[in-house]
C-alpha cells in the first residue's frame, strides 16, 4: 500500500535530513575547506643580495638581476601556478616614506611570475589602515592595474580559521589567498618596529591573518615565527631599496626613511632576515624571531653558510 | 500639451532625480572604489578626493541655502541652484515637490502602489484640512531657530531626511543582511558556494566593504519608516502636513504664472481630479485652487473625464492666485518655538562652557557654537568616512547637536591623511581642509590619554606595544619608557610603558580603536585638546 506521509513523519524526515547535514558540515569544519595546496619548500638554500650601485638605476632590472643570479625565475614558478605574493602594504603612506613595499619591486616580481607563465597572480595583504586607502596610496593598485595581477580585498569572509601548529598558536584565521596558491612570494619592506625592533620577512606574516592579531603583540616572537612555520613561502624578497630606520613601522616623515638600495632574495627566512638585519647595524642574534627561528629549524642566522651571491647594477 | 504626456514627463524626472540622488549617495565614498579599477596615481601629493558633484540636492535645496545664510551667514558653496529653484518655483509653483524631490517621488510611489484609501473617502481625504498649516509652523520654528544660531533645519528637510535614512539605516541594514550571505557562503564547504561569494566583490562597494554600524541608526530608520507608514493616512502625508521645504516653496509660488484653470460648465461634480490630488490643494471646479498646496503633479489635469480642468501659463493678473494659508496661530507658534528651542539647546552648556569628552568632531569641524549655525546632520560624513568612525549623537552634543556626527573611536578612526568629510560636508560645518593642513597645522581633534589601570604593560599583564605601533604621527606621539613592573606571579618584568606626548597627540583615535582592550579601552581619546575651541585647548 502506498501510505500518505504525516505532517510529523515528514518533519521527523527533514529534522533526520538537516542534521547529517549539519552534523557533516561541523565535523568538516574548519579544517575541510581549505586545503593547502602548496608543496614542501625544498632545495637548496641560498641567498643573493643585490646592491643598486649607479645613479638612476632602474629597481626593476635589479629585481630581475637578483632573480637571475638565483637560478632564473624558473627554478621557482612553473607554468599554470598561482602564485601569491605578499607584500607589505599595511600603512597608507606613499612609497616614499617607506612604510610599504616598493611598488616597483612589487611590478618586477609579478612581470617575472607572468613570463615565467604564472595562471594568476595575486598581491594579498591583510592591511591595517583601510585597504582601499592602502592599495590607492602605496601604489599597490597601479602595480594591478599595469600587471594585471589580482589585488585581493581583505574581506573578512576570505580569512579562515586553520590550524597553524605553532608553539604559541594553534588555531587562527588566515587570509586565505595566501594558502590557496601554489606558490608564495614574501616581500616585506625593511623597517624599524618598535616592539620586535625590526619588521622583516618573519614579520611580514603578521598580515597574512586576521582576527585579534593585536594579542599577537603579547609573545610577538614566537607568534610570529609560528607563522612563519605555517606560510613557508617560497621565496622570500626584502625591500630594502628604502628602509625606514626610526618611528616605525608606520613612519610619516621623510627623516625617518634611508635609502639603501639593496634587495635580498632567499628561500630561507631567518637567513634573510638576518642579512638585513645588518643594514640597520643590528646583531642578528640580538633579534628574539631570528633566534626562535632558528631553534625551531626555520632557517640559519648564520647567512654566510648559505651559497650567498651578490650582484651589482 | 496632453495630461498624459504630462505625466510620463513628471514620471520621468522623478524617476530620473531618485536615481540621480541613490547614484550620488553611493558615490559618496573613497573614489576608484571598485575593486577591480585601481588607477590612482601612485606618488603624487594629491589628496584622495571625491570627484563627482554628491552635494548636488543640497545645493539645490532652498532650505539648506536659506537656513545656512541666516544662522551662519554663509552662502554654502553651489547656492545658486538653490537660487535658480527659488526662480522656477516663482514661477512653475512647487514642481521641485512634483518633478524633482527623491522623498516625495518615494511618497509618491507608495500612494501610487498602494492607495490608503478608496473611492469616497480618498475624496474627503483629499480635501484641504487645517492640519496642512503645521509645515508653515515648522518652516517659520526652523527660520528663526536658525536666525537665533541654532540650525535644525536638517532634521526636517526632506533631502537631509533621506539621505540621512538610507545612507545610515537602508543602505546599511541591507548590506549586513547581504554580509551575512556573504560569510556564510564563504564559509561553506560547497566549493560553488565558495567561488559565488566573490559576487561580494560587486555588492561592496555600494553596501560597504565591512559591516557599516552607525549608534542609533535603528532610530533614525525607525523614524523613517514611520514617515513613509504615514502615506497609509493620507497620500504623501509628509509632503502635505510635515515638509518645511515644501513650505517654503509654497511660499515662493505665490505668484506662479502655472495655473489650474478650472470650467465649471463642464464639470460634473464625479470627484475624479479630488480622488487623485496629491496635496489635497482643491482641484475641482467651484472650489479655490490652493497654488501653495498644489505639488504640480498634474493628476488632476490627467483624471479629468470632461476635461474640465487645464494647467495653463497666465501671465496675467498673478495677484489673483491665492495666498498660502499659514494661520496666524501657526506663524506665532512657529516664533515662539523657533526662538525657545535654540535657547533650551544652549541650557546644557555644551556651547558656552565646557562640551562633553565623548563629542570628538570631525577635523575640520567648525567651533562648537558656529558649527551648530551649519551642520544640517545630513549624514554625508558619516556616510563617506572610510572607517566608520563618524556616527550621530544622542546626547553627546546636547538636544541642539541631535544626529550631529561625532567620531567613536571604538568604532572607528580618523584615517591621518584623508579629507573626505571635509571634502563632502554641504554646509561647511566642516571646513575642507588639505592633508597638508591636517598634518602640518596640525588639526586636533582630541587627546589621549592612558588607563593604567587596565593597560596591559602599565598593570603588569605583559608587553603590548599595539598604540605606539599604531600612531601616524611623526615623531610618534606615544612613547616608550623602560621599566620594571611587577606581574600577576611576583615576577619582575622588563616592559615597556606607553606615555601620551599631547604636543604631538592629533587625537586620532586609532590607538583607542586598535587597543587590544575592547569596549573602554586602555587608551582613549577626549574632546579635550581639539584645536577648533579655544577654551578647550589644554596646553598654553
Amino acid at each position: 500500500m502506498n501510505e500518505g506521509i504525516t505532517r510529523r513523519s515528514a518533519i521527523k524526515r527533514m529534522l533526520g535530513i538537516s542534521g547529517t547535514v549539519a552534523f557533516s558540515a561541523l565535523t568538516g569544519w574548519p579544517f575541510g575547506g581549505v586545503v593547502d595546496l602548496r608543496a614542501e619548500n625544498t632545495g637548496r638554500r641560498f641567498m643573493v643580495e643585490g646592491r643598486g650601485r649607479t645613479r638612476d638605476y632602474s629597481v626593476k632590472a635589479l629585481v630581475n638581476k637578483v632573480f637571475d643570479e638565483a637560478g632564473g625565475i624558473a627554478r621557482f614558478i612553473s607554468r599554470g601556478d598561482v602564485v601569491a605574493i605578499k607584500p607589505n602594504i599595511s600603512w597608507a603612506r606613499s612609497p616614499d616614506l617607506a612604510a610599504a613595499t616598493n611598488p616597483e619591486v612589487l611590478e618586477g616580481v609579478i612581470e617575472l611570475c607572468y613570463e615565467a607563465g604564472a595562471k594568476k597572480v595575486r598581491i594579498a595583504d591583510h592591511t591595517i589602515h583601510d585597504a582601499r586607502r592602502c592599495f590607492a596610496i602605496t601604489g599597490a593598485g597601479s602595480v594591478a592595474k599595469m600587471t594585471g595581477a589580482e589585488l585581493v580585498f581583505p574581506r573578512s569572509s576570505l580569512m579562515k580559521e586553520m590550524k597553524i601548529n605553532g608553539h604559541r598558536l594553534d588555531v587562527w584565521p588566515v587570509f586565505i589567498p595566501l594558502v590557496e596558491a601554489d606558490k608564495l612570494i614574501n616581500i616585506p619592506v625593511a623597517k624599524d618596529h618598535g616592539l620586535s625592533t625590526l619588521t622583516l620577512g618573519i614579520k611580514n606574516w603578521m598580515g597574512g591573518v586576521g582576527g585579534r592579531r593585536y594579542a599577537l603583540h603579547q609573545d610577538i616572537h614566537q607568534t610570529i615565527v609560528d607563522l612563519a612555520q605555517f606560510f613557508k613561502p617560497t621565496l622570500t624578497l626584502i625591500d630594502a631599496t628604502r628602509i625606514m630606520v626610526s618611528n616605525g613601522p608606520s613612519g610619516g616623515s621623510a627623516s625617518d626613511v634611508m635609502v639603501r638600495d639593496t634587495l635580498i632574495l632567499s628561500n630561507d627566512q631567518v637567513a634573510a632576515d638576518a642579512l638585513a638585519a645588518g643594514l640597520f647595524g643590528i646583531k642578528a642574534e640580538d633579534l628574539g624571531f631570528i633566534r626562535l627561528g632558528e631553534k625551531w629549524g626555520l632557517g640559519t642566522s648564520d647567512f654566510r653558510k648559505l651559497n650567498l651571491k651578490e650582484v651589482i647594477l | 500639451l496632453n495630461p498624459r504626456h504630462l505625466i510620463w514627463i513628471r514620471r520621468g524626472s522623478q524617476a530620473f532625480f531618485l536615481l540621480l540622488f541613490l547614484f550620488l549617495l553611493i558615490e559618496s565614498r573613497l573614489p576608484h572604489d571598485v575593486i577591480i579599477d585601481y588607477s590612482l596615481a601612485v606618488t603624487s601629493d594629491q589628496d584622495l578626493a571625491i570627484e563627482g558633484p554628491v552635494g548636488f540636492f543640497f545645493q539645490l535645496d532652498p532650505l539648506v541655502v536659506l537656513s545656512s545664510l541666516l544662522s551662519g551667514h554663509h552662502l554654502i558653496k553651489g547656492f545658486w541652484w538653490a537660487i535658480a529653484l527659488l526662480l522656477v518655483t516663482l514661477f512653475l509653483g512647487r514642481v521641485f515637490c512634483g518633478f524633482i524631490c527623491p522623498l516625495g517621488t518615494i511618497h509618491n510611489l507608495l500612494s501610487f502602489v498602494k492607495p490608503a484609501l478608496k473611492g469616497e473617502r480618498m475624496v474627503s481625504a483629499n480635501q484641504k484640512s487645517p492640519g496642512q498649516r503645521i509645515k508653515y509652523f515648522l518652516l517659520i520654528a526652523v527660520l528663526f531657530g536658525a536666525v537665533m544660531g541654532t540650525n535644525f533645519a536638517g532634521l526636517l528637510d526632506p533631502i537631509s531626511m533621506l539621505f540621512r535614512s538610507v545612507a545610515l539605516a537602508v543602505m546599511p541594514g541591507i548590506g549586513a543582511g547581504v554580509r551575512e550571505v556573504f560569510e556564510w557562503m564563504a564559509g561553506s564547504n560547497f566549493k560553488l558556494l565558495n567561488l559565488t561569494a566573490y559576487a561580494e566583490v560587486l555588492l561592496a562597494p555600494v553596501f560597504g566593504y565591512v559591516y557599516k554600524t552607525f549608534q542609533a541608526a535603528w532610530f533614525i530608520g525607525l523614524i523613517f519608516l514611520v514617515v513613509l507608514f504615514l502615506n497609509r493616512i493620507r497620500p504623501r502625508f509628509w509632503c502635505r502636513f510635515l515638509c518645511p521645504l515644501g513650505a517654503l516653496l509654497g511660499l515662493f509660488s505665490r505668484f506662479t504664472i502655472l495655473k489650474l484653470e478650472k470650467d465649471q460648465d463642464r464639470c460634473t461634480g464625479c470627484n475624479a481630479c479630488t480622488r487623485s490630488c496629491q496635496g489635497a490643494a482643491g482641484p475641482e471646479p467651484g472650489k479655490q485652487w490652493e497654488n501653495a498646496e498644489c505639488l504640480v503633479c498634474f493628476n488632476c489635469f490627467d483624471a479629468c473625464p470632461e476635461g474640465a480642468l487645464a494647467f495653463r501659463l497666465r501671465l496675467r493678473s498673478p495677484r489673483l492666485n491665492k495666498k498660502p494659508d499659514m494661520g496666524r496661530r501657526a506663524v506665532l507658534a512657529g516664533i515662539l518655538a523657533g526662538v525657545s528651542i535654540p535657547l533650551l539647546g544652549r541650557l546644557d552648556g555644551i556651547v558656552h562652557k565646557v562640551s562633553d569628552p565623548r563629542l570628538i568632531r570631525p577635523p575640520g569641524s567648525l567651533p562648537e557654537g558656529d558649527f551648530l549655525t551649519l551642520c544640517q546632520r545630513c549624514g554625508l560624513c558619516m556616510k563617506v568616512c572610510p572607517t566608520n568612525v563618524i556616527n550621530p549623537t544622542l546626547a553627546e552634543a546636547g538636544m541642539a547637536g541631535f544626529w550631529t556626527p561625532h567620531l567613536v573611536m571604538t568604532q572607528g578612526y580618523c584615517e591621518y591623511t584623508c579629507t573626505l568629510c571635509g571634502d563632502v560636508c554641504p554646509t561647511g560645518a566642516i571646513a575642507g581642509f588639505s592633508v597638508r593642513d591636517k598634518i602640518e597645522r596640525p588639526i586636533k581633534i582630541g587627546s589621549a590619554y592612558i588607563d593604567r589601570g587596565r593597560c596591559l604593560p602599565w598593570s603588569g599583564n605583559g608587553p603590548c606595544i599595539v598604540c605606539e605601533e599604531h600612531c601616524p604621527t611623526s615623531p610618534k606621539a606615544i612613547y616608550f619608557k623602560n621599566d620594571v613592573v611587577a606581574g600577576p606571579d611576583g615576577a619582575e618584568n622588563q616592559v615597556q610603558l606607553p606615555f601620551v606626548d599631547l604636543k604631538r597627540c592629533v587625537g586620532c583615535g586609532i590607538c583607542e580603536f586598535k587597543c587590544p582592550v575592547k569596549g573602554r579601552p586602555a587608551i582613549r581619546v577626549i574632546s579635550a585638546g581639539e584645536s577648533r575651541s579655544l577654551e578647550n585647548r589644554i596646553l598654553l
